[in-house]
């Protein structure tokens, strides 16, 4: 059960295995500032490593509204370390919402933390704040990224052809991805049904 | 020469660190739960060495059952 929540207050959303809760400047540490200049964490997100200070790294967070933007911290259970976070973005007249991840901590890839992480975002995006849709942009080559896409339902749109600078300096393609509420429906209609099978 | 099924089969089997027989004809991302983000690029990779190229971006966004593997390979 989640905690309740009011525009503008900190968000909180438990999984089994994490916490997501709204980052406040005092929670940017050592690890976090780490990750911003980890050129292989970066690549994830088609970023360049940012020579950001602790100082504009915490003025950075402490902008989100937690209304139409939000920064939320996963934090593992039990021990409340922090390995990662999500930006979410709301356009509330149009009602969308797109996500943004970065799992810094390296020895969490590919335990499905995103999977179990994002659903809770999605829940939330459309049970609580009722978007029509819901977006995201991966780099045509972050595979793991296209993967957890697709598995959660999200539907290609577009392949943005040589759309950005890739990591290596040359042109990079894009995929658009949309999820609906009925799409995200059906993902978790299969994986009860899924769940629900004898080993 | 053994067919694009086959090849498809073992590929998949290979990524997923299983045997190509425990692969039902309808293997697929939402049928597989060992079917995960880092199998995924392990078949990805795999995929390229055998067809010696990059896959283009609209191959590498279908891709996510058993059939569609076999697809790719039928038509390289």
């Amino acid at each position: 059960m989640n905690a309740p929540w009011k525009p503008g207050q900190p968000l909180t959303l438990d999984t089994p295995r994490y916490r997501l809760r709204s980052m406040l400047p005092a929670d940017v540490n050592d690890d976090y500032f780490a990750w911003l200049r980890d050129k292989e964490i970066m690549a994830g997100v088609n970023s360049a490593p940012k020579a950001m200070t602790m100082e504009d790294i915490r003025k950075y967070v402490g902008k989100f509204n937690n209304r139409s933007s939000f920064h939320l911290g996963i934090f593992r259970k039990p021990d409340d370390r922090l390995i990662g976070f999500y930006s979410v973005y709301v356009d509330r007249p149009h009602a969308l919402a797109s996500t943004n991840v970065v799992v810094g901590e390296k020895q969490c890839w590919g335990k499905g933390v995103v999977l179990e992480t994002r659903a809770a975002i999605i829940d939330f995006l459309f049970d609580r704040l009722r978007v029509a849709k819901i977006w995201g942009s991966p780099m045509a080559r972050n595979i793991p990224s296209v993967f957890n896409y697709k598995a959660q339902g999200f539907a290609c749109e577009a392949v943005l052809k040589r759309h950005r600078v890739g990591p290596d300096g040359g042109r990079a393609d894009q995929f658009m991805f949309a999820l609906f509420p009925e799409q995200w429906r059906a993902v978790k209609a299969r994986q009860a049904a899924r769940d629900s099978k004898p080993a | 020469m053994s067919s694009a099924a086959e090849r498809a089969r073992a590929l998949l089997a290979g990524a997923l660190e299983t045997e190509p027989a425990a692969l039902g004809a309808d293997a697929s991302i939402a049928t597989l739960e060992a079917w995960d983000s880092l199998a995924h690029l392990r078949l990805i990779e795999a995929l390229e060495r055998a067809l010696g190229k990059p896959l283009p971006p609209e191959a590498i966004v279908e891709i996510g059952s058993l059939a569609d593997v076999t697809k790719i390979l039928e038509s390289a």
